[in-house]
């Protein structure tokens, strides 16, 4: 039996509201135990001077699938950017594996885990390209992994909308989505918008009806939202609302919100939809009333989607908005698809310039945001990666939330005209290491259903990150000293050391398998695959997971049936 | 991991949905009938020669087939040795072939990395056609189902997709009323194709209209011309029947263009790009896509798995400084035929067409009839022969839809005797990696 005791250190675990506490955190079998000062063990690290969290956990982040892949292949150059031919790993552990912004599944892994996250979702695995989805998010190593389907531009979902059918089949319908495509949670992706642009509909806003089906993106958002909670799925509903980056889409924001009725909802890479249309260019932040509406409403989290200056491509569901943003990519070249009756993606490079007045304000709002909602447990910190920058700049990101003196050396490098008017300027606040700790670790593990992850009480998973305490937050946050997966160090001072397979998270709902039949009846007749293939059981999912750990969260109970 | 040899799904297989493997519709609607001798497979549900003449190739009982070494059978561990030694000791190895699913293009990348081979497909000309008008401009496709259900105009540049894909039709809901009124265009003529006898079949299908364009020049004027029509450039002297199209596709509510990489000619992705740049003209006021056709044999399925693990596509190398993709230069037959390699791993489990002839040290593995290529060129260098399992006919495993969204479950037809590739691959990188490090020590 292997015993591990980080001796020491200082001690950040939000979910017990321990804050900065000098104790030892001890590991055995892989869990995180309680073990008495003098009890022998086979390993004691020295944590002193180190501040010890639980790893890292990013709920928001392509890392696999379809559009994804399409980036990758899109984007050679972003591949030869650090140099022709990219340098080989010099880590004997590592597989070759290269891209900045699209990085290769290998090197999605390492770069995570060496940054002290143990965790990732792919938030838009389109249902029928699960299996490739999860194919890739078991060829990242280390981490654990999950995905959220995207439901509400499907066809058949639409159609049983405005058909008015029984709340209850739409509700078993999703249902069996998820179990079919083993996710672990569902997203809305500019509700109905996708469907609509099949339709060659460019705009679509929240109370305005989709030209064919005549439903509503309220309708949908509070359809999925209501259905999710009968169902029992920890994660609310992961909204990717209208009008994506479009000039005066609060509006659209605070509708999709009242659209909820109350009910949980996740609005996710929120900075895309925070602007105004006040100022000379009819282009502003309107991240004071964003986060009014956040702190009033405690049904609501968000994650940021803070765009960080330089190269990077957008990957998204939105066929709609990326056909609208196509022609100021950078490089000029982008790939769209309609999919199967179900989806739609789009694939835009980007790249940010400080110099641009909307780029610049885009980066300011997002910082906005995070410092103007009060509760950080509703507040997730992502970049979307890629879409508003690799996740790989995410200590850049922490420091400028916890320097303010730094974040103002940056803003003033901004636009003129955003560096003079910034409301940044006038924000003193910085957030603390326990803050950054709900933001990275425990919020996103309690808005996930994951009960033994994202914090260091006993019985939870020994996934802890180690970092040297340094005035600089970017070098601290970049290099931990140790970093555990399930016990395993797996990085010591920004090196692999060991490589194991991650597991893969999911729910699995109960509804009434009665809608199997009018399923099976809808996709003969307007599908591509035979009914028989389209779900992935529990051996195939561990397959395409090169054998990782199968890790179903439990559902709320009570939920149907 | 190794693709775990599934049980049979049918005594008979006379009721179980199969997935077919040969081409890259990967039709899952039909069945597969098993005799009780050694006849062969044969399909039920389809008359598809294209799937017919592959399953021709296997019997009702696994292939006995053994490994050899130059000709000579020999067992597993023997072939495994020889064909480490071969890789471990080239000083640049060229995998060609690349016919495998996605286990097998998983444990291939880990052994490319070992050996610093590069990597292209069997068809990897028709890959780079649509992968380099990709990286030059993108595109925007579709899929079956969107076919199906909203189609109404389908322009089949090059002519009828159905002589080498024979379901296409069937699969893009032809004959169906899904849509009300669909209008196809061949473009060209496809060799082979009995144009009159397509048109007829397709004119005689419900709701729908079908006609056929004489080229304007080659398929690359006449595409170039078509694009400018449909830019609404003035073009002097356009044939009626291509001003006519353009107005067609300005009209449907859902145009898709389709052609097939590997009929394309040389600079294909010239043609492609043009196809992409027709549908982006169209998207700006109505709704069009393209949907390319290719990739089979595992060609698109090992593109994809090698883009995901290592963040680049085929035609690449983990080379000595590092790693490189070269969509011209890594040619396997540029590479053959100039002597570049020196010497070849040809993976092929999907059938048994001949591999390139090449004067080299070669490691064949693939579907057992592949041998009866073996003597035919690299006389004096060692040949090392392993025979494995067919995905979707004696093992499990995933192919990647021609649309390159779905990624299809095949199930075994029968439990195999012959190994997977993935397994083979697996052994074969942990033998290479042993030579190399007591090389090194």
């Amino acid at each position: 039996m292997t015993t591990v005791r980080l001796k020491g250190g200082r001690v950040i675990d939000p979910t017990h509201g321990v804050d900065d506490v000098v104790r030892d955190v001890c590991i055995r079998d892989g869990r995180i135990v309680e073990l008495a000062p003098n009890e022998a063990v086979t390993t004691e690290i020295d944590a002193s001077g180190c501040v010890v969290m639980a790893g890292g956990i990013d709920m928001h982040s392509h890392i696999g699938g379809g559009k994804v892949n399409l980036a990758r292949m899109l984007l050679p150059e972003d591949h030869r950017a650090r140099g022709n031919p990219y340098a080989l790993p010099e880590n004997r552990l590592e597989l070759a594996s290269c891209g900045t912004c699209a990085p290769g599944t290998l090197a999605t892994g390492y770069r995570y885990v060496e940054m002290g996250y143990t965790a990732a979702f792919e938030p838009a695995m389109v249902s029928a390209n699960a299996r490739h989805a999860h194919m890739e998010m078991g060829d990242v190593p280390i981490l654990d992994h999950g995905a959220y389907v995207m439901l509400g531009n499907d066809e058949l979902f639409l159609q049983m909308l405005a058909e008015g059918r029984d709340f209850q089949q739409i509700r078993d319908y999703m249902g069996w989505t998820i179990h079919a495509s083993k996710a672990m949670g569902v997203k809305v992706v500019n509700p109905a918008g996708i469907s609509a642009f099949k339709f060659n509909q460019r705009k679509l806003d929240v109370d305005e009806k989709h030209v064919h089906w005549q439903v509503t993106p309220r309708q949908v958002v509070n359809t999925l939202a209501r259905a999710l909670g009968e169902l029992g799925v920890p994660h609310p509903l992961h909204i990717h609302g209208s009008n994506l980056g479009v000039a005066g889409n609060i509006e659209s924001t605070l509708e999709t919100i009242s659209a909820l009725d109350g009910l949980p909802g996740h609005l996710t890479h929120i900075q895309f939809h925070a602007y105004g249309t006040e100022g000379p260019k009819k282009f502003s932040s309107a991240a004071v009333r964003l986060a009014e509406a956040v702190n009033a409403n405690q049904n609501i989290s968000i994650d940021i989607g803070q765009i960080m200056f330089g190269q990077t491509v957008t990957a998204s569901g939105d066929t709609m908005r990326q056909h609208a943003n196509s022609g100021i990519g950078t490089p000029r070249k982008w790939i769209g698809a309609d999919i199967e009756c179900d989806a739609g993606c789009g694939v835009v490079p980007f790249r940010y310039r400080e110099q641009s007045y909307v780029n610049a304000l885009q980066w300011s709002l997002g910082l906005e945001i995070f410092l103007l909602v009060d509760d950080p447990w509703r507040v997730v910190l992502t970049t979307d990666h890629p879409n508003g920058g690799p996740f790989t700049s995410y200590p850049h990101l922490i420091r400028l939330l916890m320097d303010r003196s730094f974040r103002d050396e940056q803003v003033a490098k901004l636009h003129p005209d955003i560096a003079a008017n910034s409301a940044l300027r006038s924000i003193t606040r910085e957030l603390s290491l326990y803050e950054i700790a709900v933001l990275t670790r425990a919020g996103p593990a309690r808005l996930l259903g994951l009960r033994d992850r994202g914090h260091l009480g006993a019985g939870a998973a020994a996934d802890i990150a180690v970092y040297r305490d340094a005035a600089d937050r970017e070098a601290m946050f970049t290099t931990p000293e140790y970093v555990f997966k399930d016990g395993t160090l797996v990085s010591r001072a920004g090196r692999i050391v060991a490589v194991p397979t991650g597991g893969t998270h999911f729910v699995e709902p109960d509804y009434d398998r009665g809608i199997e039949k009018t399923l099976r009846k809808h996709l003969a007749a307007h599908g591509s695959v035979n009914f028989d293939h389209l779900t992935i059981s529990h051996d195939e999912l561990c397959s395409c997971c090169n054998g990782g750990r199968l890790l179903p969260t439990e559902c709320f109970e009570g939920a149907t049936t | 991991m190794s693709a775990s040899v599934s049980t049979a799904t049918s005594g008979s297989g006379s009721d179980t949905a199969w997935t077919c493997p040969f081409c890259p519709l990967l039709c899952d609607s039909f069945q597969v009938a098993i005799p009780a001798d050694q006849a062969a497979l044969a399909l039920r549900g389809s008359d598809c020669p294209r799937a017919g003449r592959a399953l021709q190739r296997f019997s009702g009982a696994p292939s006995v087939a053994s490994a050899q070494i130059d000709g000579k059978s020999c067992d597993l561990d023997s072939a495994v040795a020889a064909a480490a030694q071969v890789l471990a000791t080239s000083r640049q190895p060229l995998f060609g072939g690349l016919g495998t699913d996605v286990a097998g293009a998983r444990a291939l990348y880990r052994l490319a990395c070992e050996t610093g081979a590069i990597c292209d497909a069997a068809q990897g000309d028709a890959l780079m056609h649509g992968l380099r008008a990709l990286q030059d401009r993108g595109q925007f496709t579709s899929t079956f189902a969107e076919l199906r259900t909203r189609a109404d105009l389908i322009v089949c540049l090059g002519g009828s997709p159905a002589v080498q894909h024979p379901e296409f039709f069937r699969r893009c809901g032809v004959g169906e009323d899904l849509v009300g009124a669909r209008h196809i265009v061949l473009v060209g003529a496809a060799a082979g194709d009995d144009v009159p006898a397509t048109l007829a079949k397709l004119n005689g299908a419900r709701g729908v209209t079908a006609e056929a364009i004489d080229l304007h020049g080659d398929l690359f004027d006449t595409a170039a011309m078509l694009a400018a029509l449909v830019a609404n450039h003035a073009v002097s002297a356009a044939p009626a029947a291509l001003v006519a199209l353009a107005r067609r596709l300005h009209a449907a509510q859902y145009a898709v263009v389709v052609w097939q990489n590997p009929e394309l000619p040389a600079h294909g992705a010239l043609l492609v790009e043009t196809v992409n740049h027709i549908v982006g003209l169209l998207n700006r006021s109505t709704r069009a896509a393209g949907f390319p056709l290719g990739g089979g044999n595992g060609a698109a399925t090992v593109n994809q798995v090698f883009s995901w693990l290592s963040g680049l596509p085929l035609r690449s190398r983990v080379g000595p400084t590092g790693i490189e993709h070269e969509p011209l230069c890594f040619d396997a037959r540029r590479l053959l035929a100039d002597g570049a390699a020196d010497a070849l791993l040809w993976l092929s489990s999907f059938n048994a067409d001949a591999l390139p002839s090449a004067d080299l040290p070669r490691v064949v593995i693939g579907h057992p009839d592949l041998m009866q290529h073996l003597s035919a060129s690299g006389a004096g260098h060692r040949t090392v022969f392993i025979p494995v399992s067919t995905p979707g006919i004696g093992s499990s495993g995933h192919l990647f839809r021609a649309d390159g969204v779905v990624l299809m479950p095949l199930d075994a037809v029968y439990a195999d005797t012959l190994p997977t590739a993935a397994s083979v691959i697996w052994r074969l990188t942990t033998a290479v990696a042993a030579l190399k490090q007591g090389a090194a020590a």
